[in-house]
Order: C-alpha cells, then sequence, then structure tokens
C-alpha cells in the first residue's frame, strides 16, 4: 500500500466530498470495476465522466488532487520514514470495528496511525465523559479500565481533559492497551509522542487520526473526532455527561441507532443528565459496570436537575425553527413561547453546535450550513 | 518533440550542435515521463540528460545530489546561459536557503540542486508540498547501494520517495560508476518500469601506472623527485588526513606549491581550496577522498594515489576525476605489499563489536534520546555510534524521527533482532574488492581493460594506455640526497594543536610529533604506563625544537602544566626542564579540586569534556591574571582537558594560553 500512500492522501483530501461520495467513489472503482487507486487517477477525464458519472466540480477537484500527488510523494516519505503508517479503507488493516459501526456513510476513508496496529482488531471498549467530570466519575472510569484491561479490552479514548485522560492514564497504569484518537493531525502531536514513548514501543499504545496530518487542534476536529472515538469501540461507557456537548449529542445519536451505551448510574446528589440518558434508553451500570436493568431514574431527581425541562423538546422545535430562516432570540422565545430569558437563550444558543451565529444587530441565529454541520454518528 | 526541432532549441540554450544518441534516447523517454538509470563515465554529459528536460518543463525540476561543488559549478553554469538554477545546500545561510525555497514554491526556479541531507529540513519538505514538482533526478545514484563505493543512508530517504512519486513523473538516476551488481540493485530498488542505458566506460587519454615501493620514505622521495615534472596540476590522494597533513609539509618544506583537504575543513576552507584547485593555484592538492567528487575542471593532468582504495570502483571513481578534456592525463597508484593493511582495517573493523550494538538498541529502547545524549549514555566514539545507527536504520530496528528541532531515536516496535548476516556478506564482498584491487595492481595486462571489465563494461577496444601495455615502467631510485632532504624534513615538522576558539584567550599551540606514527609514542607509553622513569631527554629536544618552530623567539610570562589524574611526576619533571631550558617561570598551582577519570577511559568528546568540566582549581588566581601562559602536556587527544583549561584561565583573566605537548594522537574523536 506504501507504493499508493500519496494517492490516498490526495483522495482523503478532496475538499468538502464527505464521507459517504468518497466511499461510494471507491467502492465504485475498488470492488466494482476493480482498479487500483493508482490506476483510478490515471483513467482519462472521460472515464471519470462518463463510467463514474461524475461531476465537472468533482472531476476539477480530482484534477487539482492528481496535480498535488508528487508534493503529496514528499509528505508521505516523511511520515513513512518518521513511523506513521497510513492506513485505506480497502485493506485489512483498516478496524473492522470502525467500518462496521460508521458504515460507508461516515467511515473515514484514510486512518493515520503511529504504534501497534494490531490493536485495532481487538475487543475494545469507549468511556466518555466531559472534560470537567467530577471525582466520582473519574474513579468509574478507572475502575472500568482496569476491568477492561484485565479482559484485555481496549480502551479508546480521545486526548481530552477529564474522562478521556483518565481513561487513558488508567489503562497505562493497568498495563492494558489504549487507542488515542486525536482531535489534530497526527504529525502535530509530538509531545504525545515522547510522553508514551515507552508505551508505544511496548506495544501499548496506538494514536490515531483521519485528519490532514498536519492539521492543528481545532474545536471543529474534536467534534468530528467524536464518532470516530465511538466508532472503534464494540461498547460505550460514559462516566458523565452534561445535557449538552460532544458526549450528550452522541450517546443521544447512538440510542437513536440502537448502540448498547452503559452509563454509569449517578448518586442522588449528583447534578447532571447521566440519569436523562437513563431515561432516554441508555443501560444504567453500576461502578463495575454491571447492568442495573431494574433501575428506573427517580423522576423527582430528574425535576429537581437543573435542566431547562424537557430541553429535549425544546431543543428540537429551536432546530427546526431555525431551518426554516434567521432568527433574533426574540423571535424565538415569541414564536415557541417560551419561558426564558433572551440572556438564557442567547447563552442556550451558544453552545449549539447546530447553530450558526449571524453577526448583525441584533444577532440572528439560524442552523448551520448543512454542508458544514458536523456528520452526527448514526444519522 | 522529435530530435530536430530538440537540437534546434539545445543550440539556442545551451549553444551545443547535437545530442550523443545516448543522451537523445534517455531525454526522449524523460519527456514520456519515463524513468531511466543512465550509466556513463565522467564527461559524458550526463547532466545536459535532465537540464534539456528541465527547461521543457513547466514546474521544477529537483536535483538530488551529494556533491556540493558541482551543484555550485552547475548552478553557475546554467545562470550563465540565463536558465534560473539554484541549490540548497548545508554550507549557505538559512536565510540563503529559506529565499531559494520560496522561490521555488514561486515557481521562479527551474532547476533546484538539493544535497540529500536537506531532505531532513521541515522547511524543505513543506515548500515541496507547494512546488510544482516536473521531474525529479537522482545524481550519483550509485550512492543508494550497499554494494556501491559509496553508500550513503539519506539516500535511502530518495529511493523512499521515488517509490512514492506518482506514476507519469519522470525519474532520471546516473552515475558513473556502477558495477552489475551495484546496477541490479539500483534498479531493484528504484522498482518498476525502469530503462536501464549504459554506455562505455573506457577512458583513452589516460596513462595509467603503478609504482612499487617498500616503504612510505619512497614513495615521499618519489614524488620529491618528480611532482614538478607531471604536467598541469593534479590531486594527490591519501589514505588518511593525518597523510594529508604530512604530505603537504613535505611539499612546502621542498618549496612545491600545494595545499591540504579533508572533510574536517570548514566550508570556506574548502570552497576556497576547490577554488584554487580551478585556478591553477597549486601544482597539486592532497586530500582525502573527500575532495574532488564532482568538481567540474576539466583539465585536471594527474591523480596520484600514496595509499591502495578499498576497491577497483573506488579506484575508478576516484580517477574518473582526472582529463574530462580528453586531453592525457596521468593516473599512478603507488603501491606498498604493507599498504593493503589499512583498507584492511577498515574492512574487518569498519562495524564495531556487536556488542555495541546491542547497547544502543537497549539505550534506545528504554528512552527517547538524542544523538549526543546516546553517544553519553553508551559511551560510544562519535563515529562508531554513526556506524551503529545507521546499520540499525538499515536494518529497520531503530528510526531517527524530528521533534521540532531536535531530532531522536526511536524504536520500532516489532523490530527484527540485529541480523549480523548483512554485517557477513558485505565485509565478504568487500574484501573480493579489495582483492581484485590488488589483482590490478599485480596484473600484467591492460590496466584500462582490468577497470572496465570489473565495471561490466564489455566493449572490446584495444587498450594500449599503461605501464603494462607499452608505457615505461615507473620506479623509485632513492639517492643520498634525497634520503637526507627527507630526514631533514622529518625533524623540522610538527603537528600544530588547533584549540583556538572565540570566548577564550587559548591560541593554537604545538606538538613535538605524532602519538603512533614515530617513536615518541612508544617512548611515551614506557615511561607512563611501564615505570620507565623520567621522559627521556630526546623528547626534551623534540619538543623545544617544536616550540622554536612554532613559536619563534616569543616569550611567556608563565608555564603551567597539566595536573596529572594519577599521582606521578613525569609532566611535572618534564615541565620543569622545559622552564628551565626556555628560561620561563614556572608555577605548581594548578591543581585537580576533584577526582578525575584517565581521559582515554571515555570514548568519546562528549563523556571526556564532562569529565574534566570545572575540576581544575589554581591557588594563586593573581599569578595568572594579566599572564601569557604556556601550557604543558604530554598527550592531546580529543583536546578537552586543554580547552577546560584554556576557558578557565581565560576567566581568571590570563591573556593568552598556548598549549605545547609531546604527541598529538592521531583520530581523536572529533566533535
Amino acid at each position: 500500500m506504501n507504493k499508493e500512500a500519496a494517492y490516498w492522501i490526495a483522495l482523503a483530501q478532496l475538499p468538502r466530498w464527505g464521507h459517504l461520495k468518497l466511499n461510494k467513489l471507491i467502492i465504485n472503482f475498488y470492488h466494482e470495476n476493480k482498479l487500483s487507486i493508482e490506476d483510478f487517477f490515471h483513467l482519462p477525464e472521460n472515464d471519470w465522466k462518463n463510467q463514474y458519472a461524475l461531476e465537472y466540480k468533482d472531476i476539477e477537484d480530482l484534477k487539482k488532487a492528481k496535480s498535488e500527488l508528487a508534493n503529496f510523494a514528499f509528505l508521505a516519505e516523511t511520515m513513512l520514514n518518521e513511523g506513521y503508517e497510513l492506513i485505506p479503507i480497502t485493506t485489512p488493516e483498516y478496524s473492522k470495528t470502525l467500518k462496521e459501526n460508521l458504515k460507508a456513510a461516515h467511515a473515514p476513508a484514510l486512518l493515520y496511525v503511529k504504534g501497534n496496529k494490531q490493536i485495532m482488531h481487538e475487543e475494545s471498549i469507549a468511556i466518555v465523559g466531559s472534560r470537567n467530570a467530577a471525582a466520582k466519575s473519574l474513579e468509574f472510569t478507572d475502575n472500568i479500565a482496569q476491568l477492561a484491561s484485565k479482559q484485555y479490552k481496549v480502551i479508546v479514548s480521545g486526548f481530552a481533559k477529564g474522562v478521556d485522560k483518565q481513561a487513558l492514564d488508567s489503562a497505562i497504569n493497568y498495563k492494558g492497551q489504549s487507542i488515542i484518537v486525536l482531535p489534530q493531525g497526527i504529525m502535530t502531536f509530538g509531545s504525545g509522542f515522547q510522553k508514551y514513548y515507552k508505551q508505544i514501543v511496548a506495544g501499548d499504545v496506538l494514536v490515531l487520526s483521519t485528519f490532514f496530518p498536519k492539521a492543528p487542534w481545532s474545536a471543529e476536529l474534536a467534534m468530528a473526532r467524536n464518532p470516530i472515538i465511538y466508532g472503534l469501540a464494540s461498547e460505550i461507557y460514559v462516566a458523565e455527561s452534561s445535557d449538552k456537548g460532544g458526549t450528550w449529542s452522541g450517546v443521544v445519536d447512538g440510542l437513536r441507532k440502537n448502540r448498547l451505551i452503559y452509563v454509569r448510574k449517578p448518586d442522588s446528589n449528583e447534578n447532571n443528565a447521566n440519569n436523562l440518558l437513563i431515561q432516554k434508553g441508555a443501560i444504567a451500570v453500576d461502578f463495575n459496570g454491571n447492568p442495573l436493568t431494574l433501575y428506573l431514574p427517580p423522576s423527582t431527581q430528574i425535576n429537581q436537575l437543573n435542566l431547562r425541562e424537557p430541553a429535549v423538546d425544546y431543543e428540537n422545535k429551536i432546530l427546526e425553527l431555525l431551518k426554516t430562516g434567521a432568527y433574533t432570540s426574540k423571535d424565538i422565545i415569541k414564536k415557541l413561547q417560551l419561558n426564558w430569558s433572551e440572556k438564557e437563550l442567547r447563552n442556550y444558543l451558544k453552545g449549539k453546535k447546530e447553530v450558526e451565529t449571524i453577526n448583525k444587530k441584533p444577532l440572528q441565529y439560524t442552523i448551520v450550513d448543512a454542508t458544514k454541520r458536523q456528520k452526527t454518528l448514526f444519522d | 518533440m522529435d530530435r530536430h526541432e530538440a537540437e534546434r532549441i539545445l543550440q539556442q540554450t545551451f549553444l551545443l550542435s547535437h545530442f550523443y544518441d545516448e543522451q537523445w534516447e534517455t531525454i526522449e523517454k524523460i519527456l514520456l515521463g519515463e524513468r531511466v538509470l543512465l550509466i556513463e563515465k565522467t564527461g559524458f554529459g550526463k547532466s545536459l540528460c535532465f537540464q534539456f528536460p528541465a527547461i521543457l518543463h513547466n514546474g521544477t525540476t529537483v536535483i538530488f545530489s551529494p556533491l556540493i561543488a558541482l551543484m555550485r559549478d552547475q548552478v553557475k553554469k546554467l545562470n550563465s546561459l540565463g536558465i534560473s538554477a539554484k541549490c540548497v545546500n548545508c554550507e549557505q545561510s538559512p536565510e540563503e536557503n529559506s529565499q531559494i525555497i520560496s522561490d521555488a514554491k514561486e515557481g521562479k526556479i527551474k532547476i533546484l540542486y538539493i544535497a540529500p541531507e536537506r531532505q531532513e529540513n521541515s522547511e524543505w519538505i513543506e515548500a515541496t508540498r507547494q512546488m510544482n514538482l516536473s521531474m525529479l533526478v537522482v545524481d550519483e545514484a550509485h550512492c543508494i547501494s550497499v554494494w556501491g563505493h559509496d553508500f550513503r543512508p539519506a539516500f535511502r530517504r530518495i529511493i523512499n520517495l521515488v517509490n512514492l512519486l506518482p506514476k507519469g513523473l519522470p525519474v532520471l538516476a546516473t552515475t558513473a560508476t556502477a558495477t552489475k551488481k551495484v546496477e541490479t540493485d539500483i534498479a531493484r530498488q528504484m522498482g518498476g518500469d525502469l530503462t536501464i542505458i549504459r554506455g562505455n566506460l573506457m577512458r583513452d587519454n589516460f596513462k595509467l601506472y603503478v609504482i612499487r615501493v617498500n616503504s612510505d620514505d619512497e614513495k615521499l622521495i618519489w614524488l620529491g623527485q618528480n611532482l614538478e615534472k607531471l604536467p598541469g596540476s593534479g590531486i594527490i590522494y591519501t589514505g588518511t588526513r593525518v597523510d594529508t597533513e604530512i604530505y603537504s609539509k613535505w611539499f612546502e618544506f621542498l618549496k612545491v606549491p600545494s595545499t591540504g583537504y579533508n572533510a574536517g575543513l570548514d566550508p570556506e576552507s574548502r570552497i576556497a581550496i576547490e577554488n584554487g584547485l580551478m585556478n591553477n593555484q597549486w601544482k597539486c592538492v592532497i586530500s582525502t577522498n573527500a575532495l574532488g567528487m564532482g568538481i567540474d575542471k576539466p583539465d585536471i593532468r594527474f591523480i596520484i594515489h600514496t595509499q591502495i582504495p578499498q576497491s577497483p570502483i573506488h579506484y575508478y571513481q576516484e580517477i574518473g576525476r582526472a582529463g574530462r578534456d580528453n586531453q592525457t592525463s596521468y593516473i599512478i597508484l603507488f603501491y606498498n605489499p604493507a599498504d593493503k593493511k589499512l583498507p584492511e582495517s577498515f574492512i574487518e573493523g569498519g562495524r564495531p563489536a556487536i556488542s555495541k550494538y546491542e547497547k544502543l538498541i537497549e539505550a534506545v529502547k528504554s528512552e527517547l534520546l538524542g544523538e549526543r545524549e546516546l553517544i553519553k549514555k553508551t559511551n560510544l566514539k562519535q563515529a562508531q555510534f554513526r556506524v551503529i545507527k545507521a546499520d540499525l536504520i538499515e536494518q529497520k530496528i531503530i528510526r531517527e524521527v524530528s521533534f521540532k528541532k531536535s531530532k531522536k531515536f526511536e524504536y520500532i516496535t516489532g523490530a527484527q533482532p540485529l541480523s549480523t548476516q548483512a554485517f557477513e556478506e558485505l565485509r565478504e564482498s568487500k574484501t573480493r574488492d579489495l582483492e581484485k584491487m590488488i589483482e590490478y595492481v599485480e596484473t600484467n595486462q591492460s590496466r584500462m581493460k582490468f577497470l572496465c571489465d570489473y565495471l561490466g563494461d564489455n566493449s572490446t577496444h584495444t587498450f594500449t594506455n599503461c605501464d603494462n601495455t607499452g608505457l615505461k615502467k615507473l620506479v623509485v631510485s632513492a639517492n643520498d640526497e634525497w634520503i637526507k632532504r627527507l630526514q631533514d624534513f622529518r625533524e623540522d615538522y610538527f603537528p600544530v594543536l588547533e584549540v583556538e576558539t572565540k570566548g577564550t584567550n587559548l591560541i593554537n599551540g604545538v606538538a613535538a610529533s605524532y602519538y603512533g606514527v614515530s617513536n615518541v609514542g612508544n617512548a611515551l607509553h614506557r615511561c607512563k604506563y611501564e615505570n620507565g622513569g623520567d621522559f627521556p631527554d630526546f623528547l626534551l629536544r623534540l619538543i623545544l625544537k617544536a616550540y622554536r618552530k612554532h613559536f619563534g623567539q616569543e616569550k611567556f610570562d608563565l608555564i603551567l602544566y597539566v595536573p596529572p589524574t594519577k599521582s606521578g611526576e613525569l609532566v611535572r619533571n618534564f615541565a620543569v626542564k622545559v622552564s628551565q631550558t626556555l628560561k620561563f617561570p614556572i608555577s605548581h598551582s594548578l591543581l585537580k579540586n576533584r577526582t578525575t577519570n584517565e581521559q582515554k577511559v571515555f570514548e568519546n568528546a562528549y563523556l571526556k569534556s564532562d569529565n574534566v568540566k570545572d575540576a581544575f582549581v589554581i591557588i594563586t588566581p593573581d599569578e595568572v591574571s594579566g599572564k601569557t601562559i604556556l601550557l604543558i602536556d604530554d598527550i592531546f587527544d580529543s583536546g578537552a582537558t586543554i580547552k577546560e583549561i584554556g576557558r578557565y584561565l581565560s576567566n581568571l583573566g590570563a591573556e593568552k594560553i598556548a598549549p605545547l605537548v609531546i604527541a598529538r594522537t592521531v583520530g581523536g574523536d572529533l566533535v
């Protein structure tokens, strides 16, 4: 595959193609027409147009990518020399778990990894949760990581603060194996490679990224990374979730798509959205990850939560409304008859990744352009 | 484009009327986006095979070449033809290189030469991502083969790159020296569809001689008698750096204009010498094989080897630099049967002990470290470290990785254990090559034919250009006059100790001799390690002579000597005698304030300099302030001790510190 590295980087870099379109093309040339990626790139433009039904813009994108192949070859040489590996979706090295979970719609065409890539084929769990999780949640994370490590399960985490970092540290501590899914390009993770050198040498850590190798960290990439974490795992454990943000939306999505998601049963005095998730269908688990099938989250407790209950309904209503155009916070409150202050609503909207703020006076809100919108995991 | 049209452009741009057939054959393939390996002798015009297509292409042609001097020459030539060409190399300032890279990104450069080491520079990598690359050239392609005479690990990365390049991007690899085995190896590594074009390697303007001698003295004497009788100017290749110095001092003594050259010189000196060679400033340049690779001087009239090279391919490569103008050139090889010890020791000792490999592997495994830290941790010599490192990278056991500015070494997870089989094979192959070289010396057949056969050029010429085929044999006749002159030279030649640095008041000093190339080393060893008593008086006479030769009538305010590591008064007693003779006062107040180890325990300069750091103290600092000081020691190796004391005394206000030692070791670990 090394010979094809530049071609794969070029393909994965096609601007705004989206996973589905890319994967369909790959299926078309690789599986149906039995062409190598190299052969595909060197087809006459007419074949691209007629056989592959690519449009003018697509062909222009491909031509540009083709003209950059030599440049990507230089990049690939540096990467391979420094021990990074490129794993295209067509190879047996590509994680089957990831492919099955994300399917053609969301599976990235190319993985960049460094470390023991065999880990991708072991049984795996993800432990997720918020960046500022409470001590209780971190203890749970540690315990689950310990249990999983004992059972030789790989722990997938996202290298964020809080639960992610705890999951990784614990896995290392218990001599388990881990996959770090980066919110950035893999070549920008120098300090991490220094820090986890011993674990990587020992074959206990795999670092994985799906982004352009030199891309720096960004909030957008951090969000786009979440589906990969979920996708790489057969089981998902939630240590702690608030009622919004990456953990929340990931789990809500997962439940909708019937994935098994285990949520730590919160104590009665906890102020988080774990019970809410359990209510929505996640499976409550105890400190050791054992399912508590009989557990019912107390409704009183939910009412006590400092949530804008029922938030989900509001959320959906608001999003539906914003799909129809741009509105000020005043408009939204009026149209949906919310009993919120404008300030409250503005704060709420600020945290929503689906919502775009239009810089006018007064501020207006609308839904993020669908092409820019982050794909949810289980759409 | 047909040949006719191409030659019209050739005339316009390069002011040349036509291509040779093999040139056109190559260019045609390049223009079709194919890959070619071109094996042609020096002077054939290989560079035109990429320079011409380069000007037809839209983008930039990148040429990887290890030969900085050649790059400079070619760039100059191309620029004079109005073709925008530049080179990026480690001898230019970073600003200069950055500017060139940014010009290349903007498409302002047609032909860009890069020294492969440069490929590791991230700035360059970054730039290639934005450059419109139209063709890649690997010059001196034999450097990618371990079976060649000049394998360079940096070229391994270029091959990796070639294998990653897209189909349709033309790649040209060129070399003047490749045996069949090397040719096959290059072709295998470059993979895919590769056309090999091989020309004949015969150089009929050469006059090849072998002069048999019984000692180094005979070589010096023959050269003394005959060098000036040879036409024009040329190069003398010696086996070691020390020999370049001894031969150039000998010619200086004889007042023959010459200069020494080796890879240890700074870039300015090297450029100055290369320019001087071009301008016939000297009768000869005496060099290790670091010089000449790619110097584009058409009229090198003679090339003399004082030491038998490791193989016929080394030899062919080195003599290939003579007579590019196709005029008669003299190719002379001295051979003393004892000389094969040096290449034999390169072959036998070329690889460090396996235990040292294991030591380095363990060190890399346990921690992520850079070169300097690893050298300290393993107590390996720097040169050894580099050999081991290159082998371990080659065997995919470790890899070199950049972190921001620093380079570190990683163990490769799941690597195979060290294989010594590859070393054995290589050693056997090198032993066979050396035997072949000796066969060249001993053959009574045509020497040119011998070389062509060896290189896999089976063309059937008649070769009558050597001392076996019609030319008169050369022999040495050492008469008393010349034996006397050589002896006078020997007693008048003292190695310089180069210790001057910015930031201290050290100046260069002098040694009475090299350790190991005279009886001085033996005498020192007897006294130091076999209870042989005080240093003998002949050493005192010699060191005083060295002093006068180097310092003339200069006077020093004070003599200090390096305090011993173990108890012992040898250096003290010796320094006292020097002080009595030169009539400079001596002080005994320079002492060690802590125990140090003997420097010879340490294999590299990093540890040597750590060993003596802040280890010295002078009881009466007032004694040295504002003074000029002569600093005496017995053996000078890495110079770490002298430099440390020099630094210390400079801080105390000493105005000048000059080292004077009995012997200087050969091949100290240079950092």
